[in-house]
């Protein structure tokens, strides 16, 4: 009996064996640094198909292998030994669904070396003191390794350069610092209104702005998430008075940024108003159901990034054989970034070096490229390569209208001659004008700053008020008195009998027992 | 040498723990979360601000409410079912027993998916948001209801119906004295399989009410993305309006004559 025992135990740890073994030994072998990236789902070439050279070598006619096209994360690791002194680095990659995810883990004490967070979010991980500036070798233009200084889109680099965040230092001495000492860019865009230009006429919605979302009943979607959507109901709530200033004005930009970062009470009891009466017109909100609904055909305008609306862009014309158009309202829109920001600490751990050169080696205009062709939205990078590549996806010179689309502005002197001919279609409300904006366009885009940790309460509370349906409090009481009482009296059935109060009295003749 | 011995008790361990690890322990944090503040300090603010938000109030009325329409409509859809079916002598019955419990066996973003595509097909999506809600859910948990209801019902003994037929009761009376005590516990096993998650499932009525219909497990989502504190506390009084409801309808009994109920 024993020995069959035994025999069982010893088989069945056999069995467990090797899965332990394949668990732990899973990706794990030895390099000099682990480097461990914490990205947006699908926000970086992943290798194999729908990757540049996959579908390059697949639209030649060949049958491409995995091998063919390796992911980034493979790339790196194999570049990286040559250029560090033979020293390996294995990188940990691990995906967020959303900004408050990533935080949380951060905040949780999960040990991340480098992030890639929106705007927003890197300056409140910045204003509590959770990340690391750049070394200043980091922007030394001389090296020709430092791929993202030099090859930064200079009109990016000049909202990095402006942008200010206030970082603790010692005690209560809070010190101004650059976005760009923390942050290095990596995708970035607008936001605005996807719409299929057959039912929605473009000079309308171009005229109507963000009163589009009042103005097409159950036909556009709304985003489910407090900060786009609050964005979106300031530049309904302000239209008017943003229309009122000019874009030749001094200190435009400026001005549009303060309208659009108005939270304080007296503003966001209007945007309150404005975020109910649009409830009540809108289809409905969503976070991820807007590009197939809107490609389906559903709905008419889905309020959307504009990577996003490339996606669904694409989609129409592939699947469902139909146009979709791109819309930035003239009143004022979001100009959004994500970037790479390094987590406190990462220097004592050693890591600086290897993240810089991840975050350099994603700047490489050739990966720059692949990281674009894979994910759809537009990177920071600029440069020839870059330039190439859009004129490879837009430049049509033999358009019925051949327009000429000015990306100076972008491009800078990183590229000679950045004007593409395309057709007006593409420059005026199509995927260029969507991933590229005209310098126009950007120029009433603004940021939206992090809401510190109260006005972020007010405004979350503000948003379930929104979200909710609220009953008057008559009602709330009736009903809590009713299920207070119902609870009271199924109490009673279930104990009345065991207090002696509640007790029939016995009749008489009988005892009570 | 020592000797190990086992008993029967020893293999309750792993179970203990498990739950100690994931039910007690999490309870625990949320309960830390609930009454403290962003500085971690002691705290009733959360307390003092959920009770005193109508918004949350009504969030909470509005989800009991779809919650109890579903329980209600599942009931009156399955009690029917799981009678005629335990109670024929069909011989393919198994396979209609099936037909309502295969749906389960399918991914349940893909079944809501599909829904949300009828609705739209019928013109109902974007239109009635609390239908759309209510039916998602009363389609997605029937077969909660159907089961445990069909297993009670199967084993009420024959010759219980054939005593009432000989005592003058007739099919009402035999209903109302016979059938329906005795598939009490599966009535209560099946209300708390489908009332309960249906107050919390926050896909349906995200995918078919276009997030337009806010349920609370919407809510503790939506404040764990931002405020931990007040989402626990939000999840807190979920919990207590959850365990006050299954105590009241007798939920912690122990069912002798559960008969197979408790799945």
């Amino acid at each position: 009996m024993k020995a069959r025992r035994l025999f069982s135990v010893l088989s069945a740890a056999a069995l467990l064996l090797p899965t332990l073994s394949v668990l732990s030994g899973c990706g794990s072998y030895s390099a000099d640094i682990v480097l461990k990236v914490y990205n947006w789902a699908e926000y970086i070439d992943e290798g194999g198909e729908g990757s540049y050279e996959y579908d390059m070598l697949e639209e030649e006619g060949k049958t491409p292998s995995e091998e063919d096209a390796p992911s980034m994360i493979e790339r790196f690791e194999k570049w990286y030994p040559a250029h560090h002194n033979g020293q390996t680095v294995r990188v940990e990659y691990s995906t967020f669904g959303t900004n408050e995810d990533m935080y949380n883990e951060i905040v949780l004490g999960n040990e991340y070396d480098l992030l890639c967070p929106s705007d927003y979010m890197i300056m409140k991980l910045a204003a509590e003191d959770r990340i690391e500036p750049y070394d200043e070798r980091f922007f030394d233009t001389s090296n020709e390794e430092n791929y993202y200084v030099n090859n930064v889109s200079p009109y990016i680099n000049e909202i990095f350069e402006s942008g200010t965040v206030g970082v603790p230092k010692y005690d209560d001495l809070v010190e101004l610092h650059r976005w760009s000492e923390y942050a290095a860019g990596y995708m970035w865009g607008t936001t605005g209104f996807v719409y299929n230009p057959e039912a929605v006429d473009a000079d309308e919605l171009e005229e109507l702005g963000w009163k589009a979302f009042t103005s097409y009943p159950n036909q556009i979607t709304a985003k489910d998430n407090v900060r786009d959507t609050y964005f979106a109901a300031l530049g309904l709530t302000y239209q008017d008075e943003l229309l009122s200033h000019s874009p030749d004005e001094e200190g435009y930009n400026e001005t549009l940024t303060g309208i659009f970062n108005r939270t304080d009470e007296e503003y966001s009891d209007a945007v309150r108003s404005t975020l109910l009466s649009m409830k009540e017109k809108i289809y409905g909100f969503e976070t991820d159901t807007g590009k197939a609904d809107l490609v389906s055909g559903k709905i008419l305008l889905n309020y959307a990034w504009s990577g996003d609306a490339v996606y669904s862009m694409t989609l129409a014309e592939e699947e469902n054989d139909f146009e979709l158009a791109y819309s930035v309202p003239k009143a004022g829109s979001n100009l959004w970034f994500d970037g790479w920001v390094m987590t406190k600490g990462i220097e004592e751990r050693g890591k600086k070096e290897a993240a810089q050169a991840f975050v350099n080696f994603m700047a490489m205009p050739e990966n720059a490229v692949r990281n674009s062709y894979y994910i759809g939205y537009t990177s920071v990078i600029a440069g020839e390569e870059m330039l190439d590549y859009a004129r490879y996806l837009y430049e049509d010179e033999e358009a019925e209208d051949p327009t000429e689309y000015d990306l100076g502005y972008f491009f800078g002197d990183t590229a000679e001659d950045a004007v593409l001919v395309a057709s007006s279609k593409e420059t005026e409300r199509g995927r260029l004008f969507a991933q590229y904006p005209p310098e126009d366009v950007i120029h009433r885009c603004v940021v939206m700053d992090y809401f510190d940790p109260d006005t972020s309460e007010r405004i979350n509370e503000l948003w379930s008020q929104v979200k909710a349906e609220s009953l008057d409090a008559w009602a709330i009481i009736v009903i809590v008195v009713t299920v207070v009482a119902i609870a009271a009296f199924l109490v009673f059935v279930k104990f009345g009998n065991k207090i002696d109060f509640f007790r029939r009295k016995p009749k008489k003749g009988y005892e009570k027992v | 040498m020592i000797r190990l011995r086992f008993s029967r008790k020893t293999l309750g361990i792993p179970y203990a723990v498990f739950l100690l690890f994931f039910v007690i322990a999490p309870m625990f944090v949320i309960l830390f979360y609930a009454f403290t503040d962003r500085e971690n300090h002691f705290t009733f603010m959360n307390f003092v601000r959920f009770f005193s938000d109508p918004t949350k109030l009504s969030t909470i009325v509005y989800s009991l409410v779809i919650a109890l329409i579903t329980t209600v409509v599942c009931l009156v859809i399955a009690f029917p079912i799981a009678y005629i079916l335990a109670r024929s002598k069909m011989k393919r019955k198994f396979v209609i027993l099936m037909l309502f419990v295969t749906p389960m066996w399918i991914n349940f973003v893909l079944r809501v998916n599909a829904i949300r595509e009828l609705f739209n097909w019928m013109g109902l999506l974007g239109e009635t948001n609390y239908f759309n809600t209510v039916f998602g859910m009363v389609y997605d948990f029937l077969p909660f209801m159907i089961l445990p209801l069909y297993t009670t019902i199967m084993k009420i003994d024959n010759s219980l119906y054939e005593a009432s037929a000989d005592l003058g009761g007739n099919a009402f009376t035999t209903f109302t004295r016979v059938t329906l005590p005795l598939a009490m516990p599966g009535i209560m096993s099946g209300v708390t399989m489908v009332f309960l998650p249906s107050m919390t499932n926050y896909v349906v009525s995200d995918m078919l009410g276009n997030s337009m219909v806010t349920i609370i497990g919407k809510f503790i989502y939506e404040y764990f993305g931002t405020d931990w504190h007040m989402g626990s506390m939000v999840a807190l009084v979920l919990l207590i309006v959850v365990f006050v409801s299954t105590w009241a309808s007798g939920g912690f009994k122990a069912e002798e004559n559960a008969r197979g109920a408790n799945l």
